[in-house]
């Protein structure tokens, strides 16, 4: 199936987010949360960043993959106690998504 | 089971590829080692400098407010030439604080000023000599491994007594003497060592007890002189147990505004300082230099990813026809992606090994030459090793994706 237009923008948009998300990783705000919090968020990051890929190719594990980090990322976002208007607004965001995506979903490639 | 021996196999696979191009390896995980280098480093000073700044913070006193002249922090419309005419906080108002305060737990004044200490032919030049009331060791923390503190009578009669830090001590008394029980002359005046104190190192606000002589304000009235600002007289008073600093701050206020008989329009002639003050303004100062350094490191290691994903799309290309033998003898597409991506987490990592390997060094060296303690700290490994693996999943996916996607017919034909 061709990639549809929404999905193209999800994934671009996905993308720079990823750029954006990443120097966070290591950024001394995060590490001193915790020890383990930059791991743990730098799982987050490169899985995010995989299942855009997977979306970008039109893979249903990629849109597992997205839901599966988004429920991540939002406990991890509730552990730390960062529930600020950005957050939310990104849960909104990716809510929406993630009901884009499901629409497409049955017409996507069930293969690696 | 079956997925940890494909992990094995992958990674035998990425280590037989490394090994064969050691100096492409090499100069592909020199990015990410420099880049990591310069992360880590940054973050072992800045936590280094943090810890030895908040150690002498703590050794100030917890919950301790400073009745001063100045004070500790200013914004930019800072009066300064209304506080050039307040008063130095005086010896008698000690007692008065003593007397009407319900919410300190002690107070105890403070003096000092540099003069050369003298034990027969060794001196020791800008020893700071400190006076101070007989409270002052529920104020300031310290050990007194040798000898004594002061007694209450000694203090109050200014008997010629002193306690030294651990670097006087060494100064005045080479090649192991006992100093306990002798004589030493401060400003000319005999003293008799009482005490030593435990070495505390350098500190970064220069407070370490290291560096001091410390005896008893009535002494210290015939060496310093009391009335001048040079001296940096002030009363330090801790609070009770359950008392935070705020509600102290407003006892003390209304207590020194009557000390001062101030008229109640008049402003405060007098500083209250808190150690939470100075915590703020280096946790400030600190931030700046964590970002400086997130930054310059982030470049080093963006860059070092990019070499990462094109070395991986090089070596992709190379081995297309080896992809499609594997994958013609029934390699799934995971095995390929697992392989290729294997890979490059693993160079990555060396990379980043080798980096905090690097950071190791650099505090190595700075032991022997600097006092202050720099240390390689746990969760900055932990971040070191975190990040080259997430650069190696970041740069070497797509690499690794579009290999595991190669048609195995036209893969063995590309060569």
């Amino acid at each position: 199936m061709k990639r549809p237009k929404i999905i193209s923008l999800i994934c671009i948009l996905g993308f720079i987010s990823v750029v954006f998300t990443f120097p966070a990783v290591f950024s001394p705000s995060v590490k001193k949360i915790g020890d383990f919090i930059p791991a743990l968020y730098g799982f987050i990051v490169a899985c995010s960043f995989i299942s855009y890929i997977g979306l970008w190719h039109m893979k249903q594990w990629g849109v597992q993959l997205f839901f599966f980090i988004f429920f991540v990322k939002t406990l991890f976002l509730i552990l730390i106690n960062d529930l600020g208007p950005g957050t939310i607004a990104g849960i909104v965001l990716s809510v929406t998504f993630g009901i884009i995506l499901l629409r497409f979903y049955r017409k996507m490639d069930l293969n690696l | 089971m079956l997925f940890f021996s494909l992990l094995k196999e992958s990674i035998y696979f990425a280590l037989h590829s490394l090994n064969a191009n050691k100096l492409r390896t090499f100069l592909s995980l020199l990015g990410i080692t420099i880049g990591i280098f310069a992360i880590i480093v940054v973050f072992t000073i800045v936590d280094s400098l943090e810890n030895n700044i908040r150690k002498s913070i703590e050794s100030l006193g917890d919950n301790v407010v400073f009745v001063q002249k100045w004070p500790w922090s200013f914004g930019p419309d800072y009066p300064w030439w209304k506080y050039m005419n307040r008063p130095v906080p005086h010896y008698d108002e000690l007692f008065d604080i003593q007397k009407n305060s319900k919410t300190a737990q002690a107070v105890a004044y403070r003096i000092g000023a540099r003069r050369v200490v003298k034990n027969r032919g060794n001196i020791v030049e800008n020893a700071v000599i400190t006076g101070c009331s007989y409270d002052y060791y529920k104020i300031k923390s310290f050990e007194i491994p040798d000898g004594r503190y002061f007694t209450e009578n000694e203090v109050n009669v200014g008997n010629n007594v002193c306690l030294l830090g651990k670097s006087i001590s060494d100064g005045l008394f080479p090649n192991g003497q006992y100093p306990i029980g002798k004589q030493i002359k401060i400003a000319g005046k005999k003293t008799t060592v009482i005490g030593i104190f435990k070495k505390e190192g350098e500190s970064m606000l220069g407070n370490s007890m290291d560096n001091q002589v410390v005896i008893p304000f009535h002494f210290a009235k015939s060496i310093l002189d009391i009335h001048s600002e040079n001296s940096d007289p002030y009363i330090a008073v801790k609070a009770r147990p359950g008392i935070t600093n705020a509600q102290m701050i407003d006892e003390l206020t209304g207590i020194m505004r009557g000390i001062r008989r101030l008229k109640p329009l008049a402003d405060d002639d007098f500083a209250l300082n808190e150690t939470n003050l100075l915590s703020k303004g280096f946790s400030v100062i600190f931030d700046v230099i964590g970002v400086a350094g997130w930054i310059i490191g982030g470049f080093s290691i963006l860059v070092g990813g990019f070499g990462i994903a094109n070395i991986m799309f090089v070596s992709v290309k190379e081995r297309t026809s080896m992809i499609g033998i594997q994958k013609s003898l029934g390699a799934k597409n995971y095995f390929i992606l697992m392989q290729f991506l294997s890979e490059s987490v693993f160079l990555s990592l060396i990379g980043g090994v080798l980096g905090l390997f690097l950071t190791w060094l650099i505090t190595l060296a700075a032991k022997g030459n600097i006092e202050m303690e720099i240390s390689l700290t746990q969760s900055n490994i932990i971040l070191g090793i975190t990040i080259s693996v997430l650069i190696g999943i970041i740069s070497g996916f797509v690499p690794a994706y579009t290999a595991s996607q190669l048609d195995p017919v036209e893969a063995i034909r590309s060569n």
